[in-house]
């Protein structure tokens, strides 16, 4: 075998050894959310397919591949169909840059946290071309809400990272990670971090912000027309989407695969235990909130992301840049 | 070989995604198309190893302006049959502007006055690095006006788009807020038979 064969198949095995799990834990994450809304309403959730019910989402995922698939008439066909591809490709090529540990990463490249930022932006193209294709009113509105929603709330994400990437000097995930060894980022940015979780909701379409697909007026949002699998891949895309802001998250504030306390017998560990238990807490965020919180009224999504958040993010970068600068801190 | 390859091909989608962006009947296609035009001069961007101007591209115009773009294309109500508009009018402003971007092109190229000698820097450094270096100490000013610039563009389009009209209802969220039971709520006691007085 050549250097150059061997290196494709050690880079598609690397792929298959990020696609698969993700893929896998969208599945556990899809039971874990219906046994925690389950719990917070004092229901059992799913508990027949499989010792107590783990194989739930399994079975769903074969009721989708077995479905029809319908075409609406009056649709755009090819945008159609393309719109669930799009969003997954999005969701899942973004691993491509994710360190789990500081030396298991795909690519590591210089720029990976703008990488990250570029490919989470596109995300807005699969919801609006997937309401624009349909022809319909509600998919229609639905697009139009997250069009709007995703692009107020991607100003606030992108301050908070400007503000991480002041105190990293490198725009570097394992940097970024690196640089966290002795201290979180999240204790002294605890207010980014906060912004940050509440952007990632509104970002991946989660509730209290879940207004592009929000049942109530809507029916279903963007994907009212969407039926089996093409449905499913957007069911999919938006759990993907939601592990890898944790993810992001994670390596932004908490430290990625670092213990939280840097002594024996916790710092012995793998970091890849760490990485997964924080991603794992930030999800479980997630579901909580989505069980806790009504879901806002447009004007009120917009009012929090453009004037409270944008000048907060924005008065945030100048207090840390200028803390920085005078205390000599800055790095480089 | 491999890099000449792949700038070929993706020149070639450049090329071809813009002409579709052009003779496309649909705008929404158009505006896609558009998109293409941009996710492939990325890749070029990259390809020359410009990594950061590349993706900062991908960020600007495809994560913002062209989905401004999508989003006001798609409230338009157009016909497409009237979109069949007569090319011959735009030709000689298409001219213009190319012209004048060619003109560019060359003074850059062959009489190419640089502030600062390439070759002073630091190979090693990653590009980001090296545009922040040039940015804030050679073209400390130019940056700044142009930042300005975009500031009273922005400015611009609040002013001409931000009219008061007393007659829109807004939503007040403080008054909202500062709300308690007691403003909305009221226990009542009722005797049978008897029903509510209204005040």
């Amino acid at each position: 075998m050549t250097s150059l064969s061997l290196e494709i198949t050690i880079g598609i095995l690397k792929i298959f050894s990020f696609v698969v799990p993700v893929l896998v834990s969208v599945a556990l994450l899809v039971y874990l959310e219906r046994k925690v809304l389950g719990a917070v309403q004092l229901r059992k959730g799913p508990n027949v397919v499989g010792p107590f019910g783990i194989l739930q989402s399994f079975a769903d995922v074969l009721k989708l591949l077995t479905k029809e698939n319908l075409l609406p008439s009056s649709s755009n066909k090819f945008l159609f169909i393309f719109a669930p591809m799009l969003t997954l490709i999005l969701s899942l090529i973004a691993w491509a840059v994710i360190p789990i540990s500081s030396t298991y990463v795909i690519a590591n490249i210089n720029i990976g946290i703008l990488y990250l930022f570029a490919v989470s932006s596109f995300g807005v193209y699969g919801v609006i071309i997937a309401g624009w294709a349909s022809n319909s009113k509600y998919p229609f509105l639905g697009a139009l809400r997250s069009a709007a929603q995703m692009i107020s709330y991607e100003v606030s994400i992108g301050f908070v990272i400007i503000t991480v990437l002041i105190c990293v000097g490198s725009l570097n995930l394992i940097d970024i990670v690196e640089s966290q060894k002795n201290m979180w980022f999240a204790i002294p940015l605890l207010p980014m971090f906060v912004v940050f979780i509440i952007s990632a909701l509104a970002e991946t379409n989660r509730l209290p912000f879940d207004l592009p697909e929000d049942e109530a007026t809507l029916v279903a949002g963007f994907f009212t027309e969407y039926s089996s699998i093409s449905f499913g891949l957007f069911f999919l895309a938006e759990y993907a989407n939601m592990i890898l802001m944790s993810s992001l998250t994670v390596i932004l504030f908490l430290g990625g695969w670092y213990p939280p306390i840097d002594i024996f017998p916790l710092n012995a560990v793998p970091g890849i235990f760490w990485f997964v238990t924080k991603v794992f807490l930030i999800l479980f965020v997630f579901l909580w909130v989505r069980a806790t919180f009504p879901r806002y009224r447009y004007d009120q999504l917009m009012r929090l992301g453009w004037k409270i958040f944008l000048p907060l993010t924005l008065i945030w970068v100048v207090i840390t840049s200028a803390f920085l600068f005078y205390s000599g801190l800055l790095p480089n | 070989m491999f890099l000449v390859g792949s700038f070929f091909l993706f020149a070639a989608f450049l090329i071809t995604t813009c002409i579709f962006v052009i003779f496309s009947k649909n705008p929404v296609n158009s505006v896609l198309f558009l998109v293409l035009a941009f996710l492939n001069s990325t890749f070029l961007f990259i390809l020359i190893g410009a990594e950061f101007v590349g993706i900062i591209l991908a960020i600007v115009y495809i994560g913002a302006v062209a989905i401004l773009f999508l989003f006001v294309v798609m409230m338009l109500d157009i016909q497409i049959t009237t979109l069949m508009f007569n090319i011959k009018r735009y030709i000689p402003l298409a001219l213009l502007f190319a012209g004048i971007i060619l003109a560019e092109i060359i003074y850059l190229t062959v009489f190419k006055t640089s502030k600062v000698n390439i070759d002073t820097f630091i190979r090693s450094k990653n590009n980001t690095e090296q545009i922040g270096d040039v940015l804030y100490t050679n073209y400390f000013i130019d940056f700044q006006l142009s930042g300005i610039v975009l500031l009273l563009a922005m400015i611009g389009a609040i002013v001409l788009t931000h009219v008061y009209r007393p007659t829109i209802k807004r939503q007040n969220i403080d008054s909202q807020n500062s709300t308690t039971a007691k403003d909305r709520v009221q226990l009542v006691k009722i005797k049978p038979g008897e029903g509510i007085k209204d005040d």
